[in-house]
């Protein structure tokens, strides 16, 4: 049996070796140290990620898959028509025309997303594979064709964090598709997503597709406008609170991503 | 500590930073610490942690803190009762997981994961007692 006094002194030691470092690492001295490390693990954690979301799409049918990617597509065909249809109105309104900048994307790997159960629950947090070398800012927003994945928290040299939607710190500003109702989408953890905020006097209709309001910084950090961030599931409405709110369901299955891209320069 | 225990650390490592929440390598530690009782655990504990936080983006530290503070802990006990058992191994880890879970924010189905992180505690715990126990003979 290990006497006390022998892991005792080695408790100590190694606690204050901990904690030095922690107060070290806070004040940022070693962060090129850190961003040695998490380059060259990148492609090994890139490797496993790839090799597990493989074995569990192959679990899914060929169909269900079809037909989720088929879903996405639809519901990015409804924002554009839209789209076009509120620019044909200007034009013919104001004889103005709209010119979106096109988004400077960056595509970027998922090397890591832990969740509770791989592959079954929903990650709060994407570890991806492109950092402040490859030009990516905290803050930026983060996508899978037109919908909105989330945002990037933590970034360094080669690997930055991305906040997913669903997270419950996640919170923006957002508009429904069809009623034009605005609100605040909020994450509520575990995937779930909640549009708050929402007047009782605005319309709520299930199945309306939420859009990301748009909230871009000066130097160009934020969520882009029109931006798919889900489906209306259910709506609560009581006339009694004093806003309403409704249940969203995203587009994308975030267990099952493993590329999305960064948005530049919205 | 053999090479088959570092083996099973590392496997732990990058299972638990490219897939799951489950605190595997804590859990790992608490089964090594129970069975060797060898004040190595604190360096290997330390290191790890380290390692941990690199690929998790957390603070280089906090890790490895709570991984000393609470094998100490584990082993403080060894002078009262017995710990290489099924029962301690099971509490320790339900504990240890919910405490460490609850640490590094990962709220989603907390009492689930500390469940689940017991069960795979004590499969580990019986895995590496089998290896030592053939060793041994």
């Amino acid at each position: 049996m290990l006497k006390r006094g022998n892991f005792t002194s080695y408790f100590v030691i190694f606690l204050v070796i901990s904690i030095a470092l922690f107060g070290i690492s806070k004040t940022g001295v070693l962060n090129p140290v850190t961003s040695f490390f998490q380059g060259g693990f990148v492609p090994l954690q890139a490797g496993i990620y790839g090799s597990f979301s493989k074995i569990a799409n192959f679990s899914q049918s060929s169909d269900i898959k079809l037909l989720k990617e088929e879903n996405i597509n639809l519901s990015q065909k409804i924002v554009n028509e839209n789209n076009i249809l509120q620019d044909n109105k200007a034009l013919r309104d104001q004889f103005e025309t709209l010119n979106p900048r096109s988004a400077n994307l960056i595509p970027a790997q998922i090397v890591g997303a832990p969740g509770f159960l791989p592959g079954i629950s929903t990650p709060e947090t994407l570890i991806i594979g492109k950092g402040e070398a490859d030009g990516v800012k905290v803050g930026q927003a983060v996508v899978y064709k037109d919908n909105l994945v989330g945002q990037i928290s933590k970034t360094s040299s080669f690997v930055s964090e991305v906040n997913l939607v669903s997270n419950s710190s996640s919170s923006f500003t957002a508009e429904t598709l069809q009623t034009q109702s605005l609100g605040v989408v909020k994450g509520q953890g575990g995937g779930q997503l909640i549009l708050d905020n929402v007047l009782l006097s605005e319309t709520l209709e299930k199945g309306d597709i939420v859009l990301t309001k748009g909230d871009v910084s000066q130097n160009g950090l934020g969520i882009p406008q029109n931006l798919v961030v889900g489906r209306i599931n259910s709506v609560s409405k009581n006339p009694s609170e004093l806003f309403q709110k409704a249940e969203i369901k995203s587009f994308l299955d975030f267990t099952n991503l493993t590329e999305v891209f960064i948005v530049a320069n919205p | 500590m053999k090479l088959s225990s570092l083996l099973l650390l590392i496997l732990a490592l990058i299972l638990e930073v490219s897939l799951t929440t489950i605190p595997l390598v804590f859990l790992v530690l608490l089964s090594l610490a129970v069975l060797y009782k060898e004040a190595i655990i604190f360096p290997i504990a330390f290191l790890f942690g380290i390692f941990l936080d690199l690929f998790t983006f957390q603070t280089p530290g906090i890790s490895s803190t709570i991984l000393i503070i609470f094998l100490f802990l584990v082993l403080l006990y060894q002078r009262k009762f017995e710990i290489a058992t099924n029962r301690f191994i099971v509490a320790s880890s339900f504990l240890g997981s919910f405490g460490y879970l609850l640490f590094m924010k990962y709220n989603d189905n907390l009492l689930l994961q500390a469940v689940l992180s017991s069960i795979i505690g004590l499969i580990i715990f019986r895995i590496i007692f089998k290896f030592k126990d053939q060793k041994l003979k």
